[in-house]
Protein backbone atom coordinates (compact mmCIF):
# COMPACT_ATOMS: atom_id res chain seq x y z
CA UNK A 1 0.00 0.00 0.00
CA UNK A 2 2.87 2.31 0.87
CA UNK A 3 4.49 1.52 -2.50
CA UNK A 4 1.25 2.34 -4.31
CA UNK A 5 1.00 5.59 -2.41
CA UNK A 6 4.56 6.55 -3.29
CA UNK A 7 3.94 5.78 -6.96
CA UNK A 8 0.89 8.03 -6.89
CA UNK A 9 3.02 10.77 -5.32
CA UNK A 10 5.75 10.36 -7.96
CA UNK A 11 3.33 10.57 -10.88
CA UNK A 12 1.50 13.46 -9.26
CA UNK A 13 4.73 15.41 -8.84
CA UNK A 14 6.01 14.57 -12.34
CA UNK A 15 5.39 17.44 -14.78
CA UNK A 16 2.75 16.75 -17.40
CA UNK A 17 5.32 17.17 -20.16
CA UNK A 18 7.79 14.70 -18.63
CA UNK A 19 8.21 11.18 -19.90
CA UNK A 20 10.41 8.27 -18.90
CA UNK A 21 13.41 7.74 -21.02
CA UNK A 22 12.01 5.62 -23.84
CA UNK A 23 11.32 9.03 -25.33
CA UNK A 24 15.04 9.75 -25.12
CA UNK A 25 15.75 6.64 -27.17
CA UNK A 26 13.22 7.73 -29.80
CA UNK A 27 14.66 11.24 -30.01
CA UNK A 28 18.21 9.96 -30.36
CA UNK A 29 17.14 7.33 -32.90
CA UNK A 30 15.56 10.08 -35.04
CA UNK A 31 18.73 12.11 -34.68
CA UNK A 32 20.87 9.19 -35.90
CA UNK A 33 18.70 8.77 -38.99
CA UNK A 34 19.07 12.42 -40.00
CA UNK A 35 21.40 13.39 -42.87
CA UNK A 36 23.12 16.77 -42.89
CA UNK A 37 26.34 18.75 -42.81
CA UNK A 38 27.10 21.25 -40.07
CA UNK A 39 29.78 23.13 -38.24
CA UNK A 40 29.98 22.52 -34.51
CA UNK A 41 31.64 24.35 -31.64
CA UNK A 42 32.60 22.25 -28.63
CA UNK A 43 33.45 24.04 -25.41
CA UNK A 44 34.09 22.28 -22.11
CA UNK A 45 34.82 23.88 -18.74
CA UNK A 46 37.00 21.27 -17.07
CA UNK A 47 38.76 21.41 -13.69
CA UNK A 48 41.99 21.86 -15.68
CA UNK A 49 40.75 24.72 -17.86
CA UNK A 50 38.58 25.26 -20.93
CA UNK A 51 38.90 22.84 -23.85
CA UNK A 52 37.36 23.74 -27.16
CA UNK A 53 37.26 22.66 -30.75
CA UNK A 54 35.55 23.67 -33.97
CA UNK A 55 34.71 20.82 -36.31
CA UNK A 56 32.85 20.21 -39.54
CA UNK A 57 30.33 17.39 -39.27
CA UNK A 58 28.73 15.27 -41.95
CA UNK A 59 26.15 12.66 -40.97
CA UNK A 60 24.49 10.14 -43.23
CA UNK A 61 23.46 6.47 -43.02
CA UNK A 62 24.18 6.37 -39.27
CA UNK A 63 27.79 7.43 -39.73
CA UNK A 64 29.31 10.68 -38.51
CA UNK A 65 32.47 12.26 -39.90
CA UNK A 66 34.24 15.07 -38.10
CA UNK A 67 36.90 17.14 -39.80
CA UNK A 68 39.06 19.68 -38.05
CA UNK A 69 38.60 23.23 -39.23
CA UNK A 70 42.14 23.91 -38.04
CA UNK A 71 43.91 20.92 -39.56
CA UNK A 72 41.65 20.03 -42.46
CA UNK A 73 43.49 16.81 -43.20
CA UNK A 74 42.55 15.23 -39.86
CA UNK A 75 39.30 13.33 -39.78
CA UNK A 76 37.36 11.12 -37.37
CA UNK A 77 34.81 8.67 -38.79
CA UNK A 78 32.50 6.92 -36.39
CA UNK A 79 29.41 4.74 -36.54
CA UNK A 80 28.08 1.19 -36.42
CA UNK A 81 30.87 -0.05 -34.15
CA UNK A 82 33.72 1.56 -36.05
CA UNK A 83 36.02 4.47 -35.25
CA UNK A 84 38.86 5.73 -37.43
CA UNK A 85 41.26 8.61 -37.06
CA UNK A 86 42.96 9.47 -40.32
CA UNK A 87 45.28 12.14 -41.64
CA UNK A 88 45.75 12.90 -45.31
CA UNK A 89 43.79 9.75 -46.10
CA UNK A 90 46.12 7.53 -44.08
CA UNK A 91 44.70 5.71 -41.06
CA UNK A 92 46.42 6.64 -37.79
CA UNK A 93 44.23 4.63 -35.47
CA UNK A 94 41.10 2.54 -35.88
CA UNK A 95 38.93 -0.03 -34.13
CA UNK A 96 35.88 -2.11 -34.87
CA UNK A 97 33.81 -3.69 -32.09
CA UNK A 98 30.63 -5.68 -31.76
CA UNK A 99 28.19 -5.64 -28.86
CA UNK A 100 26.02 -8.39 -27.42
CA UNK A 101 24.33 -6.60 -24.54
CA UNK A 102 20.96 -4.97 -24.64
CA UNK A 103 21.20 -1.21 -24.09
CA UNK A 104 20.77 -0.17 -20.50
CA UNK A 105 17.40 1.22 -19.46
CA UNK A 106 18.05 4.97 -19.31
CA UNK A 107 17.80 6.39 -15.82
CA UNK A 108 16.69 9.80 -17.00
CA UNK A 109 13.40 11.60 -16.95
CA UNK A 110 12.99 13.52 -20.21
CA UNK A 111 11.23 16.83 -19.81
CA UNK A 112 9.96 18.65 -22.86
CA UNK A 113 10.65 22.31 -22.14
CA UNK A 114 9.19 23.85 -25.27
CA UNK A 115 9.90 25.18 -28.73
CA UNK A 116 12.75 27.40 -29.72
CA UNK A 117 14.33 28.84 -32.82
CA UNK A 118 17.81 27.54 -33.59
CA UNK A 119 19.79 28.83 -36.58
CA UNK A 120 16.53 30.16 -38.01
CA UNK A 121 14.82 26.78 -37.79
CA UNK A 122 12.13 25.42 -35.51
CA UNK A 123 13.53 23.23 -32.77
CA UNK A 124 12.45 21.52 -29.56
CA UNK A 125 14.28 21.63 -26.23
CA UNK A 126 14.40 18.59 -23.92
CA UNK A 127 16.02 18.30 -20.52
CA UNK A 128 17.45 15.09 -19.07
CA UNK A 129 17.00 14.79 -15.33
CA UNK A 130 18.49 12.07 -13.18
CA UNK A 131 17.69 11.74 -9.47
CA UNK A 132 16.17 15.21 -9.57
CA UNK A 133 19.33 16.76 -11.04
CA UNK A 134 19.41 18.40 -14.47
CA UNK A 135 22.22 16.65 -16.36
CA UNK A 136 21.72 17.65 -19.98
CA UNK A 137 19.73 19.92 -22.25
CA UNK A 138 19.27 18.77 -25.84
CA UNK A 139 17.96 20.75 -28.80
CA UNK A 140 16.50 18.78 -31.74
CA UNK A 141 15.78 20.25 -35.13
CA UNK A 142 12.04 19.83 -35.84
CA UNK A 143 12.29 19.06 -39.54
CA UNK A 144 15.17 16.56 -39.56
CA UNK A 145 15.26 15.37 -35.94
CA UNK A 146 18.99 16.16 -35.81
CA UNK A 147 20.51 16.94 -32.43
CA UNK A 148 21.79 20.45 -33.08
CA UNK A 149 22.90 21.43 -29.56
CA UNK A 150 23.69 19.61 -26.36
CA UNK A 151 24.74 21.05 -23.02
CA UNK A 152 25.79 18.87 -20.10
CA UNK A 153 25.86 19.95 -16.47
CA UNK A 154 27.56 19.06 -13.22
CA UNK A 155 25.45 18.22 -10.17
CA UNK A 156 25.56 21.80 -8.88
CA UNK A 157 24.20 23.18 -12.17
CA UNK A 158 27.43 24.42 -13.73
CA UNK A 159 27.85 23.86 -17.45
CA UNK A 160 30.39 21.13 -18.22
CA UNK A 161 30.30 20.81 -22.01
CA UNK A 162 28.40 22.64 -24.69
CA UNK A 163 28.27 21.36 -28.26
CA UNK A 164 26.28 23.48 -30.66
CA UNK A 165 25.97 23.77 -34.41
CA UNK A 166 26.84 27.17 -35.81
CA UNK A 167 25.79 26.26 -39.34
CA UNK A 168 23.42 23.59 -40.61
CA UNK A 169 22.57 22.22 -44.06
CA UNK A 170 19.96 19.48 -44.25
CA UNK A 171 21.18 18.22 -47.64
CA UNK A 172 22.34 14.59 -47.52
CA UNK A 173 26.17 14.48 -47.80
CA UNK A 174 25.85 10.87 -49.09
CA UNK A 175 28.63 9.38 -47.03
CA UNK A 176 29.97 6.06 -48.13
CA UNK A 177 30.38 3.48 -45.40
CA UNK A 178 33.58 3.72 -43.40
CA UNK A 179 36.07 1.26 -44.90
CA UNK A 180 37.10 -0.89 -41.95
CA UNK A 181 37.01 -4.30 -43.59
CA UNK A 182 40.68 -4.91 -42.85
CA UNK A 183 40.23 -4.25 -39.14
CA UNK A 184 39.52 -7.30 -36.98
CA UNK A 185 36.21 -6.93 -35.18
CA UNK A 186 36.57 -7.22 -31.42
CA UNK A 187 33.87 -9.45 -29.96
CA UNK A 188 32.52 -9.07 -26.44
CA UNK A 189 33.24 -11.90 -24.06
CA UNK A 190 32.75 -12.65 -20.39
CA UNK A 191 34.81 -15.81 -20.28
CA UNK A 192 37.66 -14.36 -18.28
CA UNK A 193 38.18 -13.09 -14.76
CA UNK A 194 38.23 -9.34 -14.42
CA UNK A 195 38.53 -6.74 -11.70
CA UNK A 196 36.09 -4.49 -13.54
CA UNK A 197 32.83 -4.39 -11.53
CA UNK A 198 29.35 -5.04 -12.94
CA UNK A 199 28.22 -1.59 -11.90
CA UNK A 200 30.07 1.58 -11.00
CA UNK A 201 28.45 4.54 -9.26
CA UNK A 202 25.15 4.09 -11.10
CA UNK A 203 26.70 3.04 -14.42
CA UNK A 204 26.10 -0.52 -15.68
CA UNK A 205 28.78 -2.59 -17.34
CA UNK A 206 27.38 -3.45 -20.77
CA UNK A 207 30.20 -5.26 -22.55
CA UNK A 208 33.57 -6.79 -21.71
CA UNK A 209 36.29 -7.27 -24.30
CA UNK A 210 39.63 -9.06 -24.38
CA UNK A 211 41.88 -9.13 -27.41
CA UNK A 212 44.44 -11.75 -28.41
CA UNK A 213 47.22 -10.13 -26.35
CA UNK A 214 45.17 -9.92 -23.16
CA UNK A 215 44.18 -6.28 -23.52
CA UNK A 216 40.86 -5.91 -21.66
CA UNK A 217 38.21 -3.25 -21.40
CA UNK A 218 34.64 -2.75 -20.24
CA UNK A 219 32.05 -0.28 -21.47
CA UNK A 220 29.74 1.40 -18.94
CA UNK A 221 26.65 3.54 -19.48
CA UNK A 222 23.79 5.09 -17.56
CA UNK A 223 21.72 5.57 -20.72
CA UNK A 224 23.31 8.88 -21.71
CA UNK A 225 26.83 9.33 -20.34
CA UNK A 226 29.28 6.52 -20.91
CA UNK A 227 32.86 5.56 -20.32
CA UNK A 228 35.28 2.69 -20.88
CA UNK A 229 37.73 1.26 -18.37
CA UNK A 230 40.85 -0.52 -19.59
CA UNK A 231 43.05 -3.07 -17.82
CA UNK A 232 46.44 -2.97 -19.47
CA UNK A 233 49.54 -5.09 -18.90
CA UNK A 234 51.82 -2.04 -18.89
CA UNK A 235 51.36 1.62 -18.12
CA UNK A 236 49.51 3.95 -20.50
CA UNK A 237 51.33 6.95 -21.93
CA UNK A 238 49.16 10.07 -21.55
CA UNK A 239 50.87 13.19 -22.95
CA UNK A 240 50.42 16.54 -21.18
CA UNK A 241 48.61 14.94 -18.26
CA UNK A 242 48.10 16.54 -14.89
CA UNK A 243 48.56 14.53 -11.68
CA UNK A 244 45.54 14.58 -9.37
CA UNK A 245 44.93 12.90 -6.05
CA UNK A 246 41.74 11.04 -5.17
CA UNK A 247 41.76 9.34 -1.80
CA UNK A 248 45.18 7.79 -1.34
CA UNK A 249 45.80 7.33 -5.05
CA UNK A 250 47.53 9.45 -7.69
CA UNK A 251 46.01 9.61 -11.17
CA UNK A 252 47.17 11.16 -14.44
CA UNK A 253 44.37 13.18 -16.02
CA UNK A 254 43.80 14.85 -19.35
CA UNK A 255 40.78 16.54 -20.90
CA UNK A 256 39.92 17.09 -24.54
CA UNK A 257 36.81 18.83 -25.83
CA UNK A 258 34.19 16.38 -24.60
CA UNK A 259 36.29 13.63 -23.12
CA UNK A 260 38.10 12.99 -19.86
CA UNK A 261 40.95 10.49 -19.63
CA UNK A 262 42.51 9.08 -16.46
CA UNK A 263 45.41 6.65 -16.31
CA UNK A 264 46.93 5.08 -13.23
CA UNK A 265 49.18 2.30 -12.08
CA UNK A 266 48.04 -0.71 -10.13
CA UNK A 267 50.05 -3.52 -8.59
CA UNK A 268 49.38 -5.70 -11.63
CA UNK A 269 49.78 -3.17 -14.47
CA UNK A 270 47.98 -0.09 -15.70
CA UNK A 271 44.42 1.13 -15.91
CA UNK A 272 42.72 3.86 -17.89
CA UNK A 273 39.29 5.46 -17.97
CA UNK A 274 37.94 7.40 -20.94
CA UNK A 275 34.51 8.96 -20.99
CA UNK A 276 32.19 11.91 -21.35
CA UNK A 277 30.78 11.89 -17.83
CA UNK A 278 30.79 15.22 -15.95
CA UNK A 279 33.71 15.86 -13.55
CA UNK A 280 31.61 15.68 -10.38
CA UNK A 281 31.13 11.95 -11.05
CA UNK A 282 34.80 11.14 -11.59
CA UNK A 283 35.81 10.56 -7.98
CA UNK A 284 32.82 8.32 -7.23
CA UNK A 285 33.56 6.19 -10.31
CA UNK A 286 37.29 5.92 -9.60
CA UNK A 287 36.59 4.98 -5.97
CA UNK A 288 34.95 1.71 -7.03
CA UNK A 289 37.63 0.68 -9.52
CA UNK A 290 40.93 -1.06 -8.68
CA UNK A 291 42.90 1.68 -6.93
CA UNK A 292 45.95 3.60 -7.93
CA UNK A 293 48.90 2.07 -6.09
CA UNK A 294 52.62 2.52 -6.24
CA UNK A 295 53.83 -0.84 -7.51
CA UNK A 296 57.03 -0.58 -5.46
CA UNK A 297 60.62 -0.28 -6.54
CA UNK A 298 61.15 -3.98 -7.30
CA UNK A 299 58.09 -4.21 -9.52
CA UNK A 300 59.12 -1.00 -11.28
CA UNK A 301 62.55 -2.47 -12.02
CA UNK A 302 60.97 -5.73 -13.17
CA UNK A 303 58.48 -3.90 -15.45
CA UNK A 304 61.12 -1.60 -16.85
CA UNK A 305 63.15 -4.64 -17.77
CA UNK A 306 60.58 -7.16 -18.87
CA UNK A 307 57.30 -5.27 -19.28
CA UNK B 1 28.83 -1.08 2.62
CA UNK B 2 32.15 0.81 2.63
CA UNK B 3 35.35 -1.03 1.65
CA UNK B 4 35.40 -3.90 4.21
CA UNK B 5 39.08 -4.84 4.17
CA UNK B 6 38.89 -6.64 7.51
CA UNK B 7 36.12 -8.89 6.17
CA UNK B 8 38.25 -9.84 3.16
CA UNK B 9 41.02 -11.07 5.42
CA UNK B 10 38.52 -12.95 7.59
CA UNK B 11 36.93 -14.43 4.45
CA UNK B 12 40.27 -15.85 3.33
CA UNK B 13 40.75 -17.32 6.81
CA UNK B 14 37.27 -18.88 6.69
CA UNK B 15 36.22 -16.88 9.73
CA UNK B 16 33.10 -15.15 8.42
CA UNK B 17 29.87 -16.03 10.16
CA UNK B 18 26.16 -15.72 9.35
CA UNK B 19 25.37 -13.73 6.24
CA UNK B 20 28.74 -11.96 6.23
CA UNK B 21 29.97 -14.16 3.35
CA UNK B 22 27.02 -13.43 1.07
CA UNK B 23 27.19 -9.70 1.90
CA UNK B 24 30.91 -9.62 1.12
CA UNK B 25 30.51 -11.54 -2.16
CA UNK B 26 27.75 -9.23 -3.36
CA UNK B 27 29.95 -6.24 -2.48
CA UNK B 28 32.89 -7.76 -4.38
CA UNK B 29 30.70 -8.07 -7.47
CA UNK B 30 30.34 -4.29 -7.60
CA UNK B 31 33.64 -3.08 -6.17
CA UNK B 32 36.81 -3.38 -8.21
CA UNK B 33 38.82 -1.89 -5.35
CA UNK B 34 37.93 -4.71 -2.95
CA UNK B 35 38.27 -7.34 -5.70
CA UNK B 36 41.82 -6.09 -6.27
CA UNK B 37 42.49 -6.27 -2.51
CA UNK B 38 41.19 -9.84 -2.41
CA UNK B 39 43.33 -10.87 -5.36
CA UNK B 40 46.40 -9.29 -3.84
CA UNK B 41 45.88 -10.94 -0.45
CA UNK B 42 45.33 -14.28 -2.13
CA UNK B 43 48.54 -13.95 -4.14
CA UNK B 44 50.53 -13.03 -1.00
CA UNK B 45 49.11 -16.03 0.88
CA UNK B 46 49.87 -18.32 -2.03
CA UNK B 47 53.42 -17.02 -2.25
CA UNK B 48 54.02 -17.47 1.49
CA UNK B 49 52.58 -20.97 1.47
CA UNK B 50 54.76 -21.98 -1.46
CA UNK B 51 57.94 -21.31 0.54
CA UNK B 52 59.80 -24.54 1.45
CA UNK B 53 59.63 -25.69 5.06
CA UNK B 54 63.08 -26.38 6.49
CA UNK B 55 63.54 -28.61 9.47
CA UNK B 56 66.45 -27.93 11.79
CA UNK B 57 68.64 -30.97 12.42
CA UNK B 58 68.72 -32.06 16.07
CA UNK B 59 71.47 -30.38 18.09
CA UNK B 60 72.05 -27.64 15.52
CA UNK B 61 71.46 -24.76 17.86
CA UNK B 62 74.20 -25.59 20.44
CA UNK B 63 76.68 -26.18 17.61
CA UNK B 64 75.66 -22.95 15.89
CA UNK B 65 76.14 -21.07 19.15
CA UNK B 66 79.73 -22.21 19.20
CA UNK B 67 80.34 -20.75 15.75
CA UNK B 68 78.27 -17.59 16.08
CA UNK B 69 81.23 -15.22 15.85
CA UNK B 70 82.75 -16.63 12.61
CA UNK B 71 79.32 -16.78 10.94
CA UNK B 72 78.63 -13.11 11.67
CA UNK B 73 82.03 -12.18 10.35
CA UNK B 74 81.32 -13.92 7.06
CA UNK B 75 77.77 -12.65 6.59
CA UNK B 76 78.80 -9.29 5.17
CA UNK B 77 80.89 -10.96 2.53
CA UNK B 78 78.06 -13.23 1.44
CA UNK B 79 75.47 -10.43 1.40
CA UNK B 80 77.80 -8.25 -0.62
CA UNK B 81 78.48 -11.04 -3.08
CA UNK B 82 74.75 -11.75 -3.48
CA UNK B 83 73.98 -8.05 -4.04
CA UNK B 84 76.75 -7.80 -6.62
CA UNK B 85 75.41 -10.88 -8.42
CA UNK B 86 71.87 -9.46 -8.50
CA UNK B 87 73.15 -6.10 -9.75
CA UNK B 88 75.15 -7.85 -12.45
CA UNK B 89 72.12 -9.87 -13.59
CA UNK B 90 69.94 -6.72 -13.70
CA UNK B 91 72.62 -4.80 -15.60
CA UNK B 92 73.01 -7.56 -18.19
CA UNK B 93 69.23 -8.01 -18.52
CA UNK B 94 68.72 -4.27 -18.99
CA UNK B 95 71.27 -4.27 -21.81
CA UNK B 96 69.97 -7.31 -23.68
CA UNK B 97 66.22 -6.73 -23.14
CA UNK B 98 64.47 -4.01 -25.17
CA UNK B 99 62.48 -1.60 -22.96
CA UNK B 100 58.74 -2.42 -22.76
CA UNK B 101 56.50 -0.37 -24.99
CA UNK B 102 53.97 1.67 -23.04
CA UNK B 103 50.47 1.71 -24.49
CA UNK B 104 49.43 4.79 -26.40
CA UNK B 105 46.18 6.42 -25.37
CA UNK B 106 45.25 6.44 -29.09
CA UNK B 107 44.76 2.67 -28.91
CA UNK B 108 42.29 3.16 -26.08
CA UNK B 109 40.52 6.11 -27.70
CA UNK B 110 39.82 4.15 -30.88
CA UNK B 111 38.25 1.28 -28.96
CA UNK B 112 36.17 3.54 -26.76
CA UNK B 113 35.11 5.53 -29.81
CA UNK B 114 34.12 2.37 -31.68
CA UNK B 115 32.06 1.02 -28.78
CA UNK B 116 30.43 4.41 -28.13
CA UNK B 117 29.20 4.46 -31.73
CA UNK B 118 26.97 1.48 -30.88
CA UNK B 119 25.43 3.32 -27.93
CA UNK B 120 21.77 4.34 -28.35
CA UNK B 121 22.86 7.81 -27.24
CA UNK B 122 25.42 8.05 -30.07
CA UNK B 123 25.11 11.45 -31.73
CA UNK B 124 27.27 14.46 -32.62
CA UNK B 125 27.24 15.10 -28.86
CA UNK B 126 29.01 11.80 -28.19
CA UNK B 127 31.55 11.41 -30.97
CA UNK B 128 34.84 10.74 -29.24
CA UNK B 129 37.36 13.47 -29.98
CA UNK B 130 40.92 12.14 -29.82
CA UNK B 131 43.44 13.18 -27.21
CA UNK B 132 45.91 13.96 -29.98
CA UNK B 133 44.59 17.48 -30.09
CA UNK B 134 44.61 17.84 -33.85
CA UNK B 135 40.89 18.46 -33.79
CA UNK B 136 41.24 21.10 -31.10
CA UNK B 137 42.42 24.60 -31.64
Amino acid sequence: MKRLASLVVVFTLMPASAAWATELDELLEQSREAAYTAEQIISCSTPDGVRYAIVKIAQSNGEIRMTSTVAGDVQVSSGDGGWTLSRQGGVISSALVDSEMEPVEPLYVVEDTGNTNFLGRDAMVHQLIRDGVLRAELVFDDETGALVAATTFTANGDTYCERRFVSFDSADPGLESNDLHETDELQPSSEFETLLPESVAGFDRLDLYEDEVGFRFAYYSDGFFSFAVFETPTTVDLPDAKTVQFGEGAYQRSFTAGQATYVWETRSGGMALLGDLPPDLHEAVLATLPPSRDPGILRRIWRSLFG
Amino acid sequence: MTHPSELISAYLDGELIGDETSKLLSHLATCGRCSADLEELQSVRTAVRSLPVLELPPGLVPEADAFVVPIHRNRGVWVGAAAAAVALIIAIASIVTPPPVSISVDDLTSRFGARASLDPAFSPAKVVVPVLGELSE
